[in-house]
C-alpha cells in the first residue's frame, strides 16, 4: 500500500474519532422509559389498546389488546386490520426484521374483511406496519404513537411493558 | 443525576443500580452516551436511527443488568448490546428500503451520490463509509475508531479474529477505492 493511501485512511480515522455530540436529552428519555418499566413491573399494569367494535366497520387498521400471556415475560399481542379488498396482508415490524414473509395475517372468517395475526412480544418498544397486497403500506391510526421512519413510510409504535397479560 | 455518582467507578454504579438506586444508572448513561453514540451514528449513518438504537441499548442494558457478570467491564458489556442493536437497526433499514423500492433493477442501477466539488471532507467520508458492507464498516469502526483489540472485537461480534482482520483490511481498501473514485484522493 502506498504511503499516500495510508495517509488517506488515517485522515478518515482522525475524522471519525471526533465526538459526534449526542443530544443529552437522550439521558432523560432512557430514564423515563426505565421508570415506566419499573412502574409497570411494580403495579402489574399491562398497556393495552382495545379496538372499539363500532370502529371495525370503518377503521382502516386497529391494534387489539394483549390476548394472553405466552410466558413469564412475553405478551401475545393480536394485530387486526380491516381490509375488505385485500388479497394478502402481512404484519411487518421490528419483531420480524420487517420481513413480509414471516408474519402473514389471516382472515378471522373465510372471505371476511378482518385480518389478524398474533405475535408474542417481550417487553419493549416496537415499530410496525401492515403490508397489503404486497405493496401497500399502512400505519396503524389507532396506535398510541406513530413516527415517520425516515424512509417516507409511515409506521406505528407499540410498547409492551413488563407485566403479565391476562 | 446526583453529584455523589460523578466519581464512582462503573462497578460501584452497577452495584448501586442493582441495590435499587436507579439514578446511578443515569450516571452510567451520561458516562457512555457520547462514546457509544459515536459508534451508532457512524454505523447507521443516520442520527435518529442511531439515537433510537442507543436508547434501546441503554434500556436493554438496564433490564439485563443482572446478567452483567463483570460490573467493572460494564462499558464493554454495553458495547456488545449496542453492536447487536445496530445490526438489527441496520438490517431493518435495509429491509424497509427494499420494500419501498419495488424495482430492484432501478435500485441497483442507481449511481451512488458523488460528492460535488467543494463538498466538505466529512460528508465525503460519511458517504464512503455508508457504501461499505455492514460487516466491514462494523469491523473498521471497532478497530480504528473505537480502538479495540481484535480479541475484544471477537467477543463483541462473535466473529473469528482472522475474519475480523480480513474485514478491516477490505474496509481500508474499499475506502481508498471509493475516495479515489470520488476524486478526492
Amino acid at each position: 500500500m502506498f504511503e499516500r493511501e495510508e495517509q488517506v485512511v488515517e485522515r478518515i480515522i482522525t475524522l471519525l474519532r471526533q465526538p459526534v455530540g449526542i443530544d443529552p436529552a437522550l439521558d432523560r428519555r432512557v430514564m423515563d422509559e426505565i421508570a415506566a418499566l419499573r412502574t409497570a413491573t411494580h403495579s402489574g399494569t399491562v398497556w393495552r389498546w382495545v379496538a372499539p367494535l363500532a370502529g371495525l366497520a370503518v377503521a382502516a387498521t386497529v391494534l387489539v389488546a394483549v390476548a394472553r400471556s405466552a410466558g413469564p415475560s412475553t405478551q401475545d399481542l393480536q394485530f387486526v386490520l380491516v381490509a375488505p379488498q385485500a388479497a394478502t396482508v402481512s404484519l411487518v415490524g421490528d419483531f420480524n426484521d420487517w420481513d413480509a414473509a414471516r408474519t402473514p395475517m389471516r382472515p378471522l372468517r373465510a372471505d371476511g374483511p378482518v385480518w389478524s395475526a398474533v405475535v408474542p412480544l417481550a417487553p419493549g418498544r416496537y415499530h410496525y406496519a401492515f403490508l397489503v397486497n404486497g405493496s401497500r403500506w399502512l400505519a396503524d391510526p389507532a396506535a398510541p404513537a406513530a413516527s415517520d421512519d425516515g424512509f417516507g413510510a409511515p409506521s406505528s409504535v407499540v410498547t409492551v411493558t413488563g407485566g403479565r397479560g391476562t | 443525576m446526583g453529584t455523589e455518582h460523578m466519581g464512582a467507578s462503573d462497578a460501584d454504579l452497577v452495584r448501586r443500580v442493582r441495590a435499587g438506586d436507579t439514578d446511578a444508572y443515569g450516571a452510567l448513561v451520561a458516562r457512555y452516551r457520547d462514546r457509544l453514540g459515536r459508534y451508532a451514528v457512524h454505523m447507521l449513518g443516520d442520527r435518529e436511527d442511531a439515537e433510537e438504537a442507543l436508547q434501546d441499548a441503554f434500556v436493554r442494558g438496564y433490564r439485563s443488568l443482572a446478567r452483567c457478570d463483570s460490573p467493572e467491564r460494564f462499558g464493554a458489556w454495553l458495547y456488545g448490546i449496542l453492536v447487536n442493536r445496530c445490526r438489527t437497526a441496520g438490517a431493518r433499514a435495509a429491509r424497509r428500503r427494499r420494500l419501498f423500492v419495488r424495482d430492484e433493477g432501478a435500485l441497483n442501477g442507481t449511481p451512488q451520490p458523488v460528492p460535488a466539488a467543494g463538498t466538505e471532507w466529512d460528508d465525503v467520508v460519511r458517504r464512503a463509509l455508508a457504501r461499505l458492507a455492514p460487516e466491514y464498516r462494523e469491523a473498521f469502526l471497532l478497530k480504528h475508531v473505537e480502538d479495540l483489540e481484535y480479541e475484544a472485537m471477537s467477543r463483541l461480534t462473535g466473529a473469528g479474529i482472522s475474519a475480523l482482520k480480513m474485514r478491516v483490511k477490505r474496509a481500508r481498501e474499499q475506502l481508498q477505492a471509493i475516495l479515489k473514485e470520488a476524486e478526492h484522493v
